[in-house]
């Protein structure tokens, strides 16, 4: 037996060598080409590869195509930089940042959200500083006044936003038409044109209540108006003000009131974002409320053709509010890891990116809810009707209010997501949501 | 061991690998999760030992954990209680009655080959509400039951049977299977042998099949449990524990919590206490049939 003991031995030597071929595969990634230049006259520049996570996966939407123009313009520019992208959608890649970052492992380029949602990230030091960066080529003086706010933390600045947007009403004009209803000013109105677009067999509103952030943002902007101005939750969190306060429980029963006119599509609860989007993209639904960066898809849905769809503000609710205080959505933001190889070649390129930015995206009619100025002239660009109405409400923003999980920490926000949630399938006494809220505040503090 | 006729070396030579893999991918992480149990941490920051403290709100303080308990343990009991027996009942008639089973057999299995993301898409379009053209709406109006439609999971008293049953149905063709093949293993001259003595068809089942097909249930009642204290992505595709935590179990509230809410120690106290529970509750199994078994034998 002794051929087959050797035999034994060196199969479990392959085997061996075959796991450990196995388990150093990963890692590697970062790196590119180690090697440095190799003598010559001329010494050659390293070979560099940058990581950049990006939330642009589908290739409808113009943003896919305006980041691979950049990407491969600056390829061009820099032939020993190579940028390796990373494209995952949303969620997805906020679970990835997250598994990444516990390990340490952060992307050269990331995607974060504004204020409180990346506050953890910012407390663990993951992210470098960009001050030095912003101020290179003039980069800072192209964003609006006050967006980079959200984004600073004890004077340093760690991450540049691809949007900023507001929320406002979208509205099917045949629609509200067949059901002979106008455009409502308060929202006490919205609820009268709720039941008469009911009446008529129109489903009044169309939500996507499975992804819990689309009715708290809502709700967020019936409480904006309640509270007569923005800063409720800042003043609960500086212990000003409380869950209980009257503004939110009027907030509670106003929201309550629309949902039980009958507003939403049966089962909003198990719709995701998209398949509610899509019940009023498709025409089957005559209200929408969303962030402005919905303008895009809609535009081109079938709901829009002839410049059907148009565009309302929130109105007040029991006359409290200004109209022209908004749901703010500063956008998702890119950030540098702060260990990241390649520091200064990171910081380089994403200065050229959000230079560029701007430009790209208005030659393809993506220039809407940027967070830049755009310089040119949109109507002669060809930017449709609706479109120019949402750039218009943009001028009268006077302030208001960020989504709930930007200003509240997560665990507080899981716990308000998942009460706003149950409002859509059981009415509930405001006190006790306001309870709720209190004591979910109180146990994350 | 020595019939093998080789060395200890070579046989650990050979296990060496196998169990160093299943150390590192089971052992390691569970003791991980043990200690982070420990810590109020959010995954990323700096993380603070705290004792205990996450299991003391765990059992005490948290207002989904024990609804979520109760929902898991009752797919597990359902799951167990009728699944089980039914799967049992037609692998019987299987073998009784049908001259040909494998094509049943395998057309029982089709569901489980089944990525769980496809059941579930179709199973909430089953279970759509009549205004989106539901089909087990429609047929309920149909037959005249338009009292009974509803929107069966949004509503959140009915959501969670919603979920039980396609759950059970999905596995059903998997028990079949395990238990038809262990009644095929039967050898056929106990049967014979029966005959002789008078009892025959369902008779002998019920002397001969049942107690013979102890083990094999055992490995099925086994593998219903953990299964179902396990289920998460069926529950996340169709609800993804909503409407408002009606139909969470407890593997979708440890998700919520270590990567929503960002509670990373409290999520592994919650998968520690599952750890647990699925350890109890197979050696509790092992013991009960290890009764049974020596009652038959």
């Amino acid at each position: 037996m002794r051929k087959s003991k050797w035999l034994g031995l060196a199969m479990a030597g392959i085997v061996a060598v075959g796991l450990t071929a196995c388990g150093g595969g990963s890692g590697s990634g970062g790196e590119g080409g180690g090697q440095a230049a190799k003598g010559g006259a001329e010494p050659k520049q390293e070979n560099i590869t940058i990581t950049f996570q990006n939330i642009y996966p589908d290739q409808t939407d113009p943003k896919y195509k305006m980041l691979r123009t950049i990407v491969d313009n600056y390829e061009k520019e820099h032939p020993n930089i190579k940028i390796e992208l990373d494209s995952l959608n949303t969620d997805q890649q906020k679970l990835k940042l997250k598994t990444q970052a516990a390990s340490k492992e952060v992307p050269d380029i990331t995607v974060v959200n504004p204020a409180a949602q990346m506050q953890p990230f910012v407390d663990a030091k993951l992210f470098a500083p960009l001050n030095d960066m912003v101020e290179q080529n003039g980069l800072k003086d192209t964003f609006q006044e006050g967006i980079l706010d959200y984004y600073t933390f004890d004077g340093n600045l760690y991450a540049l936003p691809d949007g900023n947007n507001i929320a406002l009403v979208y509205y099917n004009k045949k629609l509200f038409e067949q059901a002979g209803v106008e455009v409502p000013t308060t929202f006490e109105e919205m609820i009268e044109v709720v039941k008469k677009l009911k009446d008529a067999g129109i489903q009044p509103m169309a939500i996507g209540e499975k992804d819990t952030w689309t009715g708290s943002f809502l709700f967020m902007n019936i409480l904006l108006r309640t509270n007569g101005g923005p800063g409720f939750l800042q003043d609960v969190l500086d212990g000003k003000k409380t869950f209980e306060d009257p503004a939110f429980i009027e907030a509670v029963d106003a929201f309550q009131n629309l949902i039980q006119a009958g507003a939403f599509q049966e089962g909003a609860t198990s719709f995701d974002y998209n398949a509610g989007e899509n019940l009023f993209k498709t025409g089957q639904a005559a209200m929408y409320f969303m962030g402005s960066w919905a303008t895009g898809g809609i535009e081109t849905s079938s709901a829009n053709e002839n410049g059907n769809v148009g565009v309302f503000k929130f109105p007040t609710v029991n006359g409290k509010g200004d109209v022209n205080e908004f749901m703010l959505a500063p956008g998702s933001a890119f950030a540098i890891s702060a260990d990241s190889k390649h520091l200064e070649e990171t910081k380089d390129f994403l200065n050229y990116y959000m230079l560029n930015y701007p430009k790209e995206a208005f030659k393809l009619k993506g220039a809407v809810g940027l967070a830049q100025k755009v310089e040119g002239d949109f109507r002669a660009a060809g930017y449709s009707d609706m479109a120019m109405e949402v750039l218009a409400m943009f001028e009268d923003v006077k302030g208001g209010d960020l989504a709930f999980d930007n200003t509240m920490n997560p665990g507080t926000a899981q716990a308000h997501l998942s009460s706003i949630q149950n409002l859509f399938v059981q009415k509930t006494d405001a006190s006790a949501v306001a309870k709720e809220h209190q004591t979910a505040y109180e146990q994350n503090k | 061991m020595n019939v093998l006729k080789v060395s200890r070396w070579t046989i650990a030579a050979f296990v060496l690998p196998c169990l160093i893999f299943y150390a590192g991918l089971v052992f390691v992480p569970v003791l991980v999760s043990v200690y982070s149990s420990l810590l109020d941490w959010n995954g990323i920051g700096e993380s603070r030992f705290v004792g205990i403290d996450n299991y003391i709100r765990l059992f005490t303080a948290d207002p989904v954990f024990w609804p979520s308990v109760r929902r898991t343990l009752v797919l597990a009991v359902l799951s167990m209680g009728l699944q089980l027996p039914f799967a049992l009942f037609v692998a019987i008639l299987l073998n009784r009655f049908i001259r040909r089973p494998n094509f049943l057999v395998s057309s029982y299995f089709l569901p489980v080959i089944l990525s769980v993301v496809i059941i579930g898409q179709l199973w909430k379009t089953i279970y759509n509400p009549t205004s989106l053209g539901g089909m087990l709406n429609q047929l309920l109006t149909a037959i005249g039951a338009g009292d009974l439609t509803r929107a069966w999971l949004t509503d959140p008293d009915v959501a969670i049977y919603a979920i039980y049953f396609v759950a059970l149905w999905q596995y059903i063709g998997y028990h079949v299977l395990i238990q038809f093949t262990g009644i095929r293993n039967i050898p056929a001259d106990i049967y014979e042998a029966a005959r002789i003595d008078g009892a025959e068809g369902l008779k002998a089942d019920r002397y001969i099949t049942l107690p013979l097909i102890v083990p094999i249930f055992k490995i099925s009642m086994v593998l219903a449990f953990i299964g179902s204290l396990q289920s998460f992505d069926l529950i996340m595709v169709m609800t993804g524990g909503g409407p408002a935590h009606a139909t969470d179990v407890i593997s979708t509230h440890m998700y919520n919590m270590s990567f929503l809410s960002m509670k990373y120690g409290y999520g592994s106290a919650i998968a520690v206490f599952l750890v647990g529970l699925c350890l109890v509750a197979t050696l509790a199994i092992n013991f009960l049939f290890g009764k049974l078994d020596k009652r038959y034998s």
